[in-house]
């Protein structure tokens, strides 16, 4: 266990827990858009951010990215960090006007958030697909494309591979805003622009998954491709 | 660097400007390399604005290097991206005359706000001199907002390093390459470290790596391990076989030969190949490779790695004429067989003199180091003896101490003659030794080499102890009067220093040489003084590491193409003499454990030359990686 300060308040928390972690459990509010607790830390969207007390000087840092430290103090309601948060929120505003969960969150951190023009979702790079098919999904079929030295890129973006990608949808979920959409009809799903073909169950008769996805369970776990033709439900 | 208007670099303001702050410094205490000085009338880095001309368009400057800013930042914190974005709309608008009073106020907002909550160093360094452009230069800023100034159309230059890339002898750019690793994109990051490194399965296993020195994440926690990801880019390569070379979209007819397959040769043929001219490689030995091939043992560097990058390079169509000695370097010869120019790398591959009485005798048992290490690689078989002392600090003499264990000698032991402070061989090589029960003996050094029927017996050494430091910075070993003692052994390898086999001279060009016996060069163009032939690698520095050759090459197969063309070749951008680990904004940097790669055990390397170092998993690179600060630097100027 590690002894920390969170608010003048003395707390002891586990060792190698991130600060957003500790906050969650301490019922005290962060915004976030880029987190999830099944995955990985990002830092993409600097709302987070708390102030911690490092070598003596209070700097701002994003609480899901910090490990924790002994003798650690964080304020995480400060003016500095009110306003460091709206600064974020500001500019994810001024960048994606239109995307609704955006508008939210810059409304609740003090942004002056017009009327019009709300529900055109966009892709803010959180990066939460790609780690959920990275991480999770363990596919990788979702990598983004950064800018960088001799990399002609105006925009950076978030590229899929159809080839790696199984259709399980796992990057619709978990995708803040929307802009990720997953559509299925009379035995077929579309992510993404790729169409899959869903397998029904042998049982009810319900498409439950697609092909790809069941062909990757197979080889990744072994299992035959007959033992996976039911739904869970029918289990 | 003449006269300076105005300074702000690293946050020391100089202002020579009639009427301004009188408490201002006068002079600049750094003088900056001659492209962002000389000549210059203003130059706006991430550390700083530093103007020249007073008539200078500073705000020209600053809109440009937003531009070149934006480039870089990578896009994945919002604040960064956003930020430099938001910042260039606010300048379009300005220049449009669209611009209000607040601007100035908030581009001071945003500037602050980026400096202070980006995630990596780029985000948290790079908006400093706009903000420095603004106070110093408010007045320009403000006529521009009334629509008062027209912006400049000027042509700006810029240049971009980073404390890695400039401590690397072929200035590879890492922060690229370690970004797309981290994004899974390992052929991607691949391709970019080939445009500066050829072999970088070879280099990210043997490299001494300078970069790892100079990374910013040293003084935070720990240096990233950017060898072992470029081996891990390289690995990738060599299991998915996804290697995207080939051959040259255009052929040129132009033939060059290149004297030496080692690392030099090999990159110079692969970047003269891909301009699409007629390489010949004429390499001396049964193996390509040069001292990759046979100075470096297996359980560094497996054959097959090598091999492989040597392949891709061959299916480009470069040709290698194995065993074929090139006796007397003429271009006379050359040019008959239709070479237009000839680059000489044929490296360093005689041992030195370690000054011991009975050295010269040709002793059974006193083999130079170079040669034992070619020996073993080239696949001659080697009989273990009982006790083999190796005399040398560098990474030779350990390579032949490693080997020698695990060809199954009894006792290995190291004599050096500084201390464990002053040896020159790789941290972890030394510590590898250790663990695997080599003796080193610091601060001693052979006198004479004691022999009985022509075999070697032994071995008197005297003691030594540090003097005063010498040219080099170390302390020099001064030996102790009366302390010599004797060593019973019945192998003596000498691994002290390397020279070049000086057959060039016996040609009928002659060639100009320095006074360490290796070939004169022209800095710029690495041509000696016959026209036509260049030389690189250690024929010209003298033993350095492997990415000093390459870079040789690189640079050499780029002269190449000038002197073919009849054009001459452009000195490269320096940044020699700024500090680039100075940075103005200091963020917090969360500290992160770094990834180890696995190492083969202890008694598994005894009989076997199995390779020691495991490398990196996908996923390890991929942690690893997402550990990198981004520490890129940005000049703008004009």
């Amino acid at each position: 266990m590690v002894n920390m300060v969170i608010d003048g308040r003395k707390i002891k928390v586990k060792e190698d827990s991130t600060i957003l972690e500790n906050l969650k459990d301490l019922n005290i509010a962060v915004p976030t858009l880029c987190y999830h607790e099944e995955l990985s830390s990002f830092g993409a969207c600097r709302l987070c951010t708390v102030e911690i007390k490092a070598n003596g000087k209070w700097k701002l840092a994003a609480s899901c990215e910090t490990v924790v430290e002994n003798g650690m103090e964080v304020k995480t309601d400060s003016k500095k960090v009110q306003e460091s948060r709206k600064f974020a929120a500001q500019l994810l505003y001024y960048k994606y006007p239109t995307t609704t969960v955006v508008r939210d969150v810059a409304l609740k951190l003090g942004v002056d958030v017009s009327d019009a023009k709300a529900g055109d979702n966009d892709c803010i790079l959180c990066g939460l697909c790609v780690r959920a098919c990275e991480e999770v999904v363990e596919v990788c079929a979702l990598t983004f494309r950064d800018r960088g030295l001799g990399r002609d890129i105006d925009e950076p973006e978030i590229e899929f591979d159809p080839n790696r990608c199984i259709g399980c949808g796992s990057c619709a979920y978990v995708c803040p805003t929307g802009y990720v959409k997953m559509e299925e009809a009379e035995g077929k799903r579309v992510i993404w622009d790729k169409v899959f073909k869903m397998v029904a169950c042998d049982v009810c008769g319900r498409y439950f998954a697609p092909k790809d996805q069941l062909e990757y369970i197979s080889q990744t776990t072994g299992v035959p491709m007959s033992k996976l033709s039911t739904c869970v439900t029918c289990k | 660097m003449k006269t300076v208007s105005f300074s702000s670099w690293n946050g020391k303001i100089v202002d020579n400007r009639k009427g301004k702050v009188s408490k201002a410094a006068k002079s600049l205490d750094i003088k900056f390399p001659a492209q962002f000085g000389d000549g210059v009338s203003a130059v706006m880095g991430w550390n700083g604005l530093v103007v020249m001309d007073p008539g200078a368009d500073v705000v020209s400057l600053t809109i440009n290097y937003l531009k070149e800013a934006r480039k870089l930042s990578c896009g994945e914190c919002s604040v960064c991206r956003i930020g430099i974005d938001k910042l260039l709309d606010i300048f379009g608008k300005m220049a449009e005359g669209d611009g209000n009073k607040q601007a100035l106020s908030e581009v001071e907002e945003i500037v602050g706000g980026v400096s202070e909550n980006s995630k990596c160093n780029y985000g948290q360094s790079v908006l400093f001199p706009v903000l420095d452009a603004i106070k110093g230069y408010k007045t320009d800023f403000e006529s521009l907002i009334k629509g008062e100034k027209k912006l400049e159309m000027k042509e700006y230059s810029s240049a971009v390093t980073a404390p890695c890339m400039e401590a690397c002898p072929a200035s590879v750019d890492v922060p690229g390459y370690i970004e797309l690793i981290k994004n899974f994109r390992f052929e991607e990051a691949l391709d970019l470290i080939r445009e500066k490194c050829i072999l970088p399965g070879v280099i990210g296993r043997v490299c001494t790596h300078p970069c790892e020195d100079a990374c910013v994440r040293k003084d935070i926690d720990e240096a990233l391990s950017i060898r072992t990801l470029k081996r891990a880019a390289a690995d990738y390569d060599l299991q998915e076989g996804s290697s995207s070379l080939g051959f040259p979209a255009e052929e040129k007819e132009e033939k060059v030969a290149i004297i030496g397959g080692g690392p030099a040769g090999l990159a110079a043929a692969y970047h003269l190949r891909s301009m699409g001219y007629q390489v010949t490689i004429f390499e001396a030995l049964p193996r390509a490779g040069g001292m990759a091939a046979v100075g470096i043992p297996d359980y560094r560097l497996p054959e097959d790695v090598l091999g492989h990058e040597i392949d891709v390079i061959k299916r480009m169509g470069v040709e290698i004429k194995l065993n074929t000695k090139v006796e007397k370097l003429s271009l006379g010869d050359l040019r008959k067989q239709g070479y237009k120019a000839v680059f000489a790398a044929i490296g360093s591959h005689l041992g030195t003199n370690i000054g011991a009485e009975g050295e010269d005798q040709g002793y059974e048992g006193f083999v130079d180091g170079v040669e034992f290490l070619r020996d073993m690689n080239l696949g001659k078989k080697i009989q273990p003896k009982k006790k083999v002392a190796v005399v040398g600090g560098g990474n030779t003499a350990i390579d032949c101490a490693r080997s020698c264990f695990r060809l199954g000698f009894e006792d290995v032991q190291i004599i050096y003659r500084r201390s464990r402070a002053e040896m020159p061989a790789n941290v972890e090589e030394i510590e590898e030794a250790e663990h695997e029960g080599i003796k080193i003996n610091f601060l001693m050094t052979p006198v004479k080499i004691l022999a009985k029927n022509g075999k070697v017996t032994g071995l008197e050494c005297i003691k030594m102890k540090l003097g005063e430091p010498d040219e080099s910075g170390r302390r020099r070993p001064v030996p102790v009067k009366g302390s010599e003692f004797t060593m019973d052994l019945d192998m003596v390898i000498p691994a002290i220093g390397q020279k070049t086999e000086l057959f060039a001279v016996a040609g009928k060009d002659k060639f100009e040489l320095t006074d360490w016996g290796t070939f004169k060069v022209d800095p710029v163009s690495y041509m000696t003084n016959v026209e036509g032939v260049f030389a690189g690698g250690d024929c010209v520095t003298g033993p350095a590491i492997l990415i000093d050759a390459l870079d040789a090459g690189n640079k050499v197969a780029q002269s190449i193409d000038c002197y073919l063309r009849g054009e001459s070749v452009s000195e490269e951008i320096s940044f020699e003499g700024i500090d680039l680990k100075q940075q103005r904004g200091q963020g917090y940097i969360a500290k992160v454990a770094a990834e180890k790669a696995g190492l083969l055990d202890v008694d598994k390397r005894v009989g076997s030359f199995e390779e020691v170092e495991e490398g990196y998993s996908v996923p390890e690179a991929m942690c690893e990686a997402d550990r990198c600060l981004r520490c890129y630097r940005l000049m703008v100027w004009a």
